[in-house]
Formats: C-alpha cells, sequence, structure tokens
C-alpha cells in the first residue's frame, strides 16, 4: 500500500523541479562560492609606516634609508606578487595610532630616528624599530613576520649582516584584554538582523500568495508604499532580535566599549537594509514554500561572507577614498559589521564610522530601487 | 459607458479571449454569460486592470483615466486576509482607497448588517463558512462605494437564502451604479441582468436584452418532448417534417425534441397526433416559457458545461 504514495510524491517532487533543483544545488554552489573568494580575494595586509629617520649627507647628497625602505618592499611587492602587503605612509604618530585602532590597517611600523646612521656605522649602534599593532589578530601576525623577513633583507644589503637590528613589538591598546570570544560578537550581533530576512519576505510574499495582493494592484496604493508598510514592523523584530542577543552576549562576558546609541543606530539601519534586500527576494519568490528553500542562498551567502559567522577579511575591489569595497562590500551587513567592531570593541564613536554608515546606506538604496523595481515587475 | 474593443489574450496555444467587442452601458446590470473556461473571468481581469490584454482596448468615456480605481471588484474565488477578522479587513479596504478610517468603519458596519454577516464581524476570517467567505467578498468589493462593480460568479457557494439576500442588493445598488456580473447560472442572469452577453471560446456569441435574446429564438412557448432516440433515422426526418406546420421551430438534441411556438398549450393534441402518426414513443413531455438556456442551447448546439 505504501508503493502509490512514494510513486505520488516522487512525481510530486519532479513536477517540482525547480525547488529540487535548488535543494540539491546548495552546497555544491557554497563551495564554488568559496573557491572564488579564496581565488579572487588574496586577502592583502595593510601596513603603515612613519619613517622618523634623520638620514646623513654623504658627499653632498641626503642618504635615507628609511625612505627607501617602503620603496623596497614596493618592489618587492611587484616583483614577487607572494607578498601581500599594502603599504601606507604617515607622518604623525597620534594619526597613524588611530588609523590602527580603527582596524584601516593591520600594523604600523616606525623607523627610528638614526636608522641610516646605524646602518652606516658598521660596528656601533643597533637601529631600534617598533612595530605596533593588535597582537591577537592574525593579520597583524602576518603583516609582523612579513615585514621582519623584508627589513632583514633590506638591512643586510647596507651591512652584509643579518639580525643587526632590534624589533620591539608593541601591543596596541585594548587588543591584549579583548578575548576571542569578544571579537566575534559583532558579527553573530548583525546574524540576529540578517535573521530577519526570512520573516521580512515572508510577510511581503504572503499578499502574494494568499493573493491579497490583488486588492493592492486595485487600490490607489503605490508598489513602495505597500511594501515599507508591510515590512515597516520587521525593522522592530530586527532590533528587538539584536538587543536580545546582546543581552545575552553581555551576560556571558561581552563588553560593550561604545555608545548604546550609535549601537542602535547601527541596527536600526541594517534592519532598514535587510528589509530592502528582502524586496528583492520577494521579487523573485512566489510563495512561503520557496522562501524558505530559496532564501538559504541569500542567508548562507550573508552569514559566511559578511563576517557575521566568523571574521573574514576581503581584498577591496575599489576605494572611496579611504574605504575600499570588497566583493562582499555588495552585502550590506560587511559594512554593519566593521562599524559595530569599531563601536563595540573598539569604543570609537560616530565619526570614525561614517565610512560604513555610507556605505550601508548607499546600499540600502541600492537594494530598495532593485528590489521596488523588480517586484512591480514580477508581482504588479 | 465602457467600450471593450477587439480585446483578446492567448494563453499558449490557447486563445482565451478572441477579438471581443461590447459597450456596457451607464447604469445597466450586464451579465456575461457562458460556460466554464469561456474567458469570462479573463475579459475581467482585462477590465480591472489586472491582465495585459494582448490587443485591444477598454475605454471608460467617463472618467478615461480613472476606470480601475472606479471598479469594485468581486473576484471568482474568494480573496482575504485569513488573520484579520471580518470589519478588519473592510475597514482596511476602505483606506486603501483613501477613505478616512472612521467612515471606512462606519460602512464596513452597514455592509456587514446588509450581507448578514453582523455577527461575524469580529471573527476572523479564515474562520467563516465558505457562503459567509463569498458575502464577506462582494462586501469587500462595495466598501469602497465605486460606481462600477465587477462580480464574478457573485452567487457561487450561496445557499438560496443568501442568494436571495445578494440578489436584492445587487438590484438594489444597480439603481446607482454600474453593475458587470459573470455567470453560468441560467436563473441569476434571467433574474438579473438588464442585458445578457453570451460567451462562448472566447467569443462574444450575441449580446442583446433577455427579451430580444428570447424572441431571437422564437418568440412564445416551448415544449420539450423525451423520446425513444433508437427510432430509425428516416423516421426522425418524417417527424421534424410532419412537425413543421405545427411550428416556428424543431430541434433535436440527443434524446429531446424542442418545439417553439406562440399558444403551444392549444397545439399538444394535434403534436400527440402527429407522434403516434409517425410511431414515436414518448416518455416525457414539459411545456415552457422560452428562458435563456434555450438562447444558450440554440447558439452554441449543446446544454451549458456547468
Ligand atoms: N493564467 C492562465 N494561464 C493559462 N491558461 C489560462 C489562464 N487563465 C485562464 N486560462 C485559460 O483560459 C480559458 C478561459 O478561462 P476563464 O477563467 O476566463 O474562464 P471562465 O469563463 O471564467 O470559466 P469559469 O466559468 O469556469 O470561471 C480557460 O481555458 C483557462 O484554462
Ligand atoms: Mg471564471
Amino acid at each position: 500500500m505504501i508503493w502509490p504514495i512514494i510513486k505520488k510524491s516522487i512525481k510530486e517532487q519532479v513536477r517540482n523541479y525547480w525547488i529540487l533543483l535548488l535543494t540539491i544545488a546548495l552546497a555544491p554552489f557554497f563551495v564554488f562560492v568559496y573557491y572564488l573568494i579564496n581565488e579572487a580575494s588574496q586577502p592583502s595586509y595593510d601596513v603603515l609606516i612613519l619613517n622618523q629617520d634623520q638620514g646623513f649627507v654623504s658627499q653632498g647628497k641626503i642618504v635615507n634609508r628609511g625612505a627607501e625602505f617602503p620603496l623596497y618592499i614596493k618592489s618587492m611587492v611587484e616583483e614577487t606578487p607572494e607578498v601581500p602587503l599594502k603599504l601606507k605612509l604617515s607622518q604623525d604618530k597620534a594619526q597613524a595610532l588611530k588609523q590602527l585602532k580603527n582596524k584601516s590597517v593591520d600594523a604600523l611600523l616606525v623607523i627610528p630616528l638614526n636608522f641610516s646612521n646605524a646602518l652606516n656605522d658598521s660596528f656601533g649602534q643597533t637601529p631600534e624599530i617598533e612595530i605596533i599593532g593588535d597582537v591577537s589578530s592574525i593579520p597583524y601576525m602576518i603583516s609582523a613576520i612579513w615585514v621582519g623577513e623584508l627589513l632583514d633583507d633590506f638591512i643586510s644589503l647596507f651591512t652584509g649582516q643579518e639580525e643587526r637590528y632590534t624589533i620591539n613589538e608593541t601591543a596596541l591598546g585594548l587588543s591584549s584584554t579583548i578575548s576571542e570570544f569578544e571579537l566575534w560578537m559583532p558579527g553573530i550581533l548583525i546574524l540576529a538582523i540578517i535573521m530577519i530576512m526570512f520573516s521580512a519576505t515572508i510577510a511581503i510574499i504572503t499578499e502574494v500568495d494568499q493573493k491579497t495582493i490583488l486588492r493592492l494592484k486595485l487600490s490607489r496604493i503605490k508598489a513602495w508604499q505597500f511594501l515599507i508598510g508591510v515590512s515597516a514592523t520587521q525593522v522592530i523584530v530586527g532590533i528587538i532580535s539584536i538587543l536580545l542577543t546582546l543581552s545575552v552576549a553581555m551576560l556571558l562576558g561581552f563588553e560593550m566599549r561604545g555608545s548604546y546609541l550609535i549601537f542602535l543606530l547601527i541596527a536600526t539601519l541594517t534592519s532598514i537594509s535587510m528589509i530592502a534586500f528582502s524586496l528583492i527576494l520577494a521579487a523573485v519568490m512566489r510563495s512561503v514554500t520557496d522562501v524558505l528553500i530559496i532564501g538559504n542562498f541569500p542567508l548562507f551567502l550573508f552569514m559566511f561572507f559578511t563576517g557575521a559567522a566568523f571574521p573574514i577579511r576581503a581584498k577591496a575591489l575599489f576605494y572611496f577614498g579611504d574605504y575600499g569595497i570588497s566583493w562582499q562590500g555588495f552585502m550590506s551587513p560587511t559594512h554593519a559589521i566593521n562599524a559595530l567592531n569599531k563601536i563595540s570593541i573598539f569604543g570609537l564613536g560616530l565619526s570614525d564610522i561614517l565610512p560604513e554608515l555610507a556605505a550601508l546606506f548607499s546600499i540600502t538604496i541600492i537594494y530598495f530601487v532593485i528590489g521596488v523595481w523588480a517586484f512591480k515587475k514580477r508581482h504588479l | 459607458m465602457i467600450f471593450i474593443d477587439h480585446l483578446t489574450k492567448q494563453f499558449g496555444d490557447l486563445l482565451a479571449v478572441d477579438d471581443l467587442s461590447l459597450k456596457v452601458h451607464e447604469g445597466e446590470i450586464l451579465g456575461f454569460l457562458g460556460p466554464n473556461g469561456a474567458g469570462k473571468t479573463t475579459t475581467i481581469r482585462m477590465l480591472c486592470g489586472l491582465l495585459q490584454a494582448d490587443s485591444g482596448e477598454i475605454h471608460w468615456d467617463k472618467h478615461p483615466q480613472n476606470l480601475i480605481e472606479a471598479i469594485g471588484y468581486c473576484p471568482q474565488e474568494n480573496i482575504y486576509w485569513p488573520r484579520l477578522t471580518c470589519l478588519e479587513q473592510l475597514i482596511y479596504v476602505g483606506q486603501m482607497y483613501s477613505l478616512p478610517r472612521s467612515m471606512s468603519e462606519k460602512s464596513a458596519l452597514k455592509l456587514l448588517s446588509q450581507m448578514g454577516l453582523d455577527e461575524k464581524k469580529g471573527i476572523l476570517a479564515e474562520k467563516l463558512s465558505g457562503g459567509m467567505q463569498r458575502r464577506l467578498n462582494i462586501a469587500l468589493a462595495l466598501i469602497h462605494d465605486p460606481p462600477i462593480l465587477v462580480l464574478d460568479e457573485p452567487e457561487s457557494g450561496l445557499d438560496p437564502q443568501s442568494r436571495v439576500l445578494v440578489r436584492d442588493m445587487i438590484k438594489e445598488l444597480a439603481k446607482r451604479k454600474t453593475i458587470i456580473l459573470t455567470t453560468h447560472n441560467m436563473d441569476e442572469a434571467e433574474k438579473l441582468a438588464d442585458r445578457v452577453a453570451i460567451i462562448d471560446h472566447g467569443k462574444l456569441l450575441k449580446l442583446d436584452t433577455l427579451e430580444q435574446l428570447k424572441n431571437s429564438v422564437g418568440e412564445g412557448d416551448l415544449l420539450e418532448i423525451s423520446i425513444d432516440i433508437n427510432a430509425k433515422e428516416e423516421r426522425l426526418k418524417n417527424l421534424e417534417v410532419a412537425m413543421a406546420p405545427l411550428s416556428q421551430s424543431v430541434t433535436l438534441f440527443e434524446n429531446t425534441l424542442r418545439i417553439r411556438n406562440k399558444d403551444l398549450l392549444g397545439k399538444i393534441s394535434a403534436i400527440t397526433t402527429v407522434l403516434k402518426e409517425q410511431q414515436i414513443e414518448y416518455s416525457g413531455m414539459q411545456l415552457r416559457k422560452n428562458s435563456l438556456e434555450d438562447v444558450f442551447i440554440h447558439l452554441t448546439g449543446r446544454a451549458l458545461r456547468e
């Protein structure tokens, strides 16, 4: 008696081939995405160099080894693309430390006053080079190893000796007190908001599913009014969700170092952004079942590649001023997580997260425009 | 007047609406009559702007820009928010048409009482019976007091009491509104419509007042005789010839012989004599006035596919 039921189910499953295909395709798709990300976004590490070297005069020419070192690194990077360093130069230590704190660079190398002189003096002085960074971060460690390696080669060019220098490592202010657990929290907090992707899409698609969208088509309501109206509640859901997550995190030892108001601002913007993204999802779906199956694709992307599930680094595709937009940067939570990192972990202020907020805002607008356009085209 | 001009809609290979043209007069009740799949709903959906026509035009001369807003549409299947109460959804739809909340509530309460849903106003729509949901749907079409009412099979699923209630209401509304309704129920069309458009296979077969439609198939009465169809072809032929002097038209469809004429009552004995002469057995005989069904059968050559 069970055979007819099996046969009927196979028939239905095959006729619903689109769903079947997606269910099967999810994991292979992610293998592919991981591959792409690993290939395309070989990360680079940003090193800031503060050159305090005074140099010396030899035969009427100024010699400044401290200024030559960055050029040496650049030439090495060009020759051997495996060297994953990207250099920036700084004039001012306070400014440099700030950049380090807000994570726009991974390590700061300070070249001392007597660098050139020490290299010239074959016996006496040993230059003392300072490298500063968040010692618990892997990007810092990788940067430091590469810089040390290159410094070694560079110095031996002039002295013919290896290791004729000392490197002092300085741990950046807070970093030694931040646990791994805390570093992961900003991502998880944003994940709480990413999850409203489902409830927001379902809220919209239910109107399509139960056909009440017809009443919208007949009435004076504009598509964008309807879409905002139906999904506005989800902003509240998002905020409740992130506050709940924050409470649990704080109960378990997470320390919020920045302003709660800014935290709320980020949460609100991210919720709105996820709703805007849900409009795009709703445009490609027809029923709640679709959402629960197809919705996993964007959910996984948003979870694993924005830094929500675990911290992630990506190579910038292009820059707005100093702010790099990577492939992952097209997913708005990436910026929210960056901003939240700066606020909750490094205790920075509003002015430090303006680029993140601007990116979050712009991407939200883009999502919204695409979403409304696509939804109208598909369902109205 | 609403002008429907050479409207055509194709779904794949199927021509659902085929070059359909007609005019709807202000203030009339126009019935679309046709069997399942005739293209009634498809036509209506295009009229309401819910479906894009492949070709053809719809034009309202009163407010050409505002036709869609001027329509109150009751779809064939019941569409409602399952988790809103009757009252809540009526108010909500009213507000979607920019009605202030208080006015929306007032007309919602009035409609609920007219539809006999007074006691159910606080009940979630999903908990209503099928017929109640139908009545709620009609109310939803009326909430913003539209000048044009489009009802796709308003009476489907209604019990006799509700049917009378809805019918009376439609008649009352017709004093102020233009109403288009579809049905494949002859009775409904006959009782309600001023004019009837008979549609099949997406084509308009005939559009006229009821009187004219009935007259077009022959004035007066109709006598239906159930006969033994196993009789020889030749004898059936003879029968038609022999009946000719007694009738305006004779048709034989399946096992029913239909004779139309004025004052058939006085001719029954003559007709039975002919049947005897031709040695045709008959099992029953029914005399009645011409009905819309006769018009339909005359036009399409078969009974409605109900
Ligand atoms: N979206 C669609 N896609 C494909 N075919 C369709 C679609 N909608 C309607 N049809 C077809 O168009 C034809 C006309 O359908 P329509 O719903 O207009 O009939 P109807 O006259 O309203 O019938 P009923 O009395 O059963 O409601 C039918 O053959 C139907 O199968
Ligand atoms: Mg229909």
